[in-house]
């Protein structure tokens, strides 16, 4: 491996480990777990994204009666959030009790120190070690597997050794689900059918809207001939075939010539969309060889028929009903829910981002599809409180999130994408979120007994997010980064023309910094000890000092130095520096990929306009309970603590939280 | 750097020599260094390479 240079490793796909791992079978235990009977119990909702100054507004004005109520039977705090505040960290700090340096997520990217090669950091595909192959086939022999990089215990492992029963629903980073006999379902970092965060796929005829490159989605340019339309649906790489090829399906949709309307013609569906109508899920299966094929579902939905042909079709979900890879434990779980409400959305981050950002669903759709989400997401938490006596619920609702990202600019006019115009229609957006978890905390609290603990809680809060910093190009402008030719700067992404032995420091994800180091990075130059300390120490200080020439704002509050704020079991994996945005402030679009863009500063002009990637001191979360809430400043690695004490458990030696009730 | 002679028809080393002021380059070398690179590096750039970047992409958080 070592001799290998960074192209080839990226041509051997040895990197992100997402390829679908065919012929895989997973080893999670079947037996349903925790029939244990105690009286205790206690309902935990998790709404990402919930942010306390907000909260503490609509409260203050009536809107959110079932908030108000739990704080006046209990508590209210903010809840001190990771660093960084981003949601797979802040996530995995509430599921281990750990801080990142504990359960080794510290970013939503991580790197290959040896070739600098970004890659998600929560889960790894580990195709089969074992193959066979016949002629063009590569036929696996042992079964591909997945592992979910979070270390350490999840608490409801433990509340297991207890013969607790806890339901988990939707729990973000944990995919695969880690191995318990508890039910559980996974949640944010559970991949579409390719094995990606979500591809949607758009069809259009209208050139103008034919875009390359656009990740997170693929938009094909098609012909209406003799009304009808014929194209291809992609899918997975086909693992069985050599070089992976990727497989599709064929579809076509016929157009009525009188009527806006169109009939979708795909394997064995034939259905009718109106213009502007989606479609309910509809199963797909995608051939690989002949006694193999992937199943998922999708919907379509038929943005417009004339004068321009436009389908959406969105990302391939696992199917719940036969999961391609381990969505739930135990397997069955999945099962039973899709056999009670039929297909959901099983991948993190259900509502398409990519699809609103790119403009190929505008705002009222991408709304109207984040309805459905909610839906489904409301109709299976009524179904588990109706079937909870005892132990452990927790439920999780992603909307909070989304909705925010999107439509943050409709509240903050000081947005450089606040458009007044618009404020009418989508003003309301966030708030009326708000108001749905509201409803969904009131069913809470009408299923809960004197016995039953309710707690309240989001990962954290947001912010504005008004201008962008290029912490690469801000490196490269301060010496840090060597280019190996300067008129190439912010074309190539992943350093691909970095000096590596002139650059003492790099940056990939969204606050993560890197040191050069040598012996760690595949060509570091700064020697591990008091030079890469002292280098540490220089580059966090400048970063502080950073000032927005156009606001005259500083644009870092705080540059954490991890080995200064870290447990140590993880900390070698771990970026030298995060760098806590202030408010109004995030790193550069393109700087996760080690993009060095040509400025430092810029103003950020996309609908994505909220966001928490910042210092976690200007977007605490929520923390409600219905007893008196001790910690005056609470954080999310002491909520692990608090669930086990409820139960009667102590917490294991590695937590570094305190309980808080 | 090496020392290579290439030949280039006269009229397309004129324009060369006029669009690599205009683009800004600091000669005709190193533009046309630029123009090579870029289209070896499409060549060379393998599909895994951009799959990566797609999957990695399609993370709401950047572009």
């Amino acid at each position: 491996m070592a001799n290998i240079n960074r192209r080839e490793f990226l041509r051997l796909g040895l990197s992100a480990g997402s390829l679908l791992a065919l012929g895989s079978s997973s080893d999670l235990v079947t037996k349903v777990f925790g029939k244990q009977e105690t009286h205790k119990k206690a309902i935990i909702l998790g709404l990402d994204g919930m942010d306390p100054h907000l909260t503490e507004l609509w409260m203050s004005q009536g809107k959110l009666p079932a908030f108000a109520k739990l704080r006046a039977q209990g508590d209210f705090r903010t809840l001190e959030t990771s660093i960084p505040p981003q949601s797979p960290v802040a996530w995995s700090n509430f599921i281990t009790g750990m801080n990142p340096g504990g359960h080794g997520i510290f970013d939503f990217l991580k790197r290959d120190p040896q070739y600098y090669i970004p890659a998600f950091s929560g889960a790894e595909t580990h195709d089969p070690s074992k193959t066979i192959s016949i002629g063009n086939l590569v036929f696996p022999l042992s079964g591909g597997s997945y592992e979910n990089l979070m270390r350490g215990r999840a608490f409801w492992q433990i509340l297991e050794d207890y013969d607790i029963p806890a339901t988990i629903f939707k729990m973000p980073s944990n995919f695969p689900p880690v191995e318990t006999s508890q039910r559980t379902l996974s949640g944010m970092g559970t991949p579409d059918i390719t094995g990606s965060v979500g591809e949607f796929n758009y069809y259009t005829t209208e050139v103008t809207e034919l875009k390359q490159d656009i990740g997170g989605g693929a938009i094909h340019e098609v012909y209406v001939i003799g009304n009808r339309v014929e194209a291809k649906l992609p899918g997975p790489t086909n693992t069985f075939k050599k070089n992976h090829p990727e497989s599709s399906i064929d579809f076509k949709v016929f157009i009525d010539p009188v009527h806006p309307l169109a009939k979708i013609v795909i394997q064995d569906h034939e259905f009718i969309l109106k213009e502007k109508e989606w479609s309910n899920w509809k199963k797909v299966s995608f051939p690989m060889i002949p006694t193999q094929s992937v199943g998922g579902i999708c919907m379509f939905y038929l943005k417009q028929v004339r004068p321009e042909f436009k389908l959406y079709i969105s990302p391939v979900n696992i199917d719940p009903a036969d999961p391609a890879m381990p969505i739930s434990t135990p397997e069955s779980y999945a099962k039973e829910l899709a056999k009670k409400f039929g297909s959901f959305y099983t991948k993190g981050l259900p509502a398409d981002f990519k699809a609103i950002t790119h403009g190929v669903l505008d705002e009222e759709e991408y709304l109207a599809q984040d309805d459905t989400v909610l839906k489904e997401r409301i109709e299976m938490f009524e179904y588990e409180l109706s079937r909870f006596e005892s132990g452990l619920l927790f439920y999780y609702v992603s909307s909070t999130d989304q909705r925010q990202h999107m439509f943050w600019r409709f509240i903050d006019k000081a947005s450089p994408m606040h458009d007044p115009r618009l404020v009418s229609q989508y003003g309301d957006a966030i708030e009326n979120i708000y108001k749905e978890a509201d409803k969904i905390l009131d069913m809470a609290l009408k299923k809960a007994d004197k016995d039953t603990v309710i707690m309240v809680m989001s990962d954290h809060g947001f912010t504005p997010f008004r201008r962008t910093f290029n912490v690469n190009t801000w490196l490269k402008e301060n010496g840090y980064i060597r280019l190996i030719n300067n008129w190439k700067q912010g074309q190539e992404e992943f350093f691909m023309n970095t000096d590596w032995s002139k650059t003492k420091a790099y940056s990939y994800g969204l606050n993560s910094l890197y040191i050069n180091e040598k012996g760690r990075e595949g060509e570091g130059i700064v020697n591990p000890g008091t030079e890469k300390e002292a280098l540490v120490r220089e580059i966090a200080q400048k970063l502080e000092q950073v000032i927005d020439p156009a606001t005259g704002e500083r644009v870092i509050t705080n540059a954490y130095v991890t080995k200064d704020v870290y447990q140590p079991q993880q900390r070698e994996q771990a970026p030298d520096i995060v760098m806590g945005f202030n408010r109004g402030y995030r790193t550069a679009w393109s700087a996760p990929l080690g993009r060095i863009d040509k400025k430092v500063f810029d103003d950020n002009m996309d609908k994505w306009s909220g966001d928490h990637c910042m210092d976690p001191v200007v977007c605490p979360g929520i923390l409600f309970a219905n007893q008196r809430i001790k910690a005056e400043s609470p954080a999310l690695y002491d909520l692990t603590p608090t669930i086990l004490s409820l139960f009667g458990i102590e917490k294991p030696k590695e937590m570094i939280g305190k309980k808080v009730l | 750097m090496g020392k290579a002679k290439i030949k280039l028809d006269k009229d397309l080393l004129e324009k060369v020599k006029k669009y690599a002021e205009m683009s800004g380059y600091s000669s005709p070398e190193e533009f046309i260094t630029h123009c090579l690179e870029k289209e070896i590096s499409k060549l060379e750039e393998s599909d895994s390479e951009e799959e990566i970047k797609k999957k990695l992409k399609g993370l709401g958080y950047i572009s």
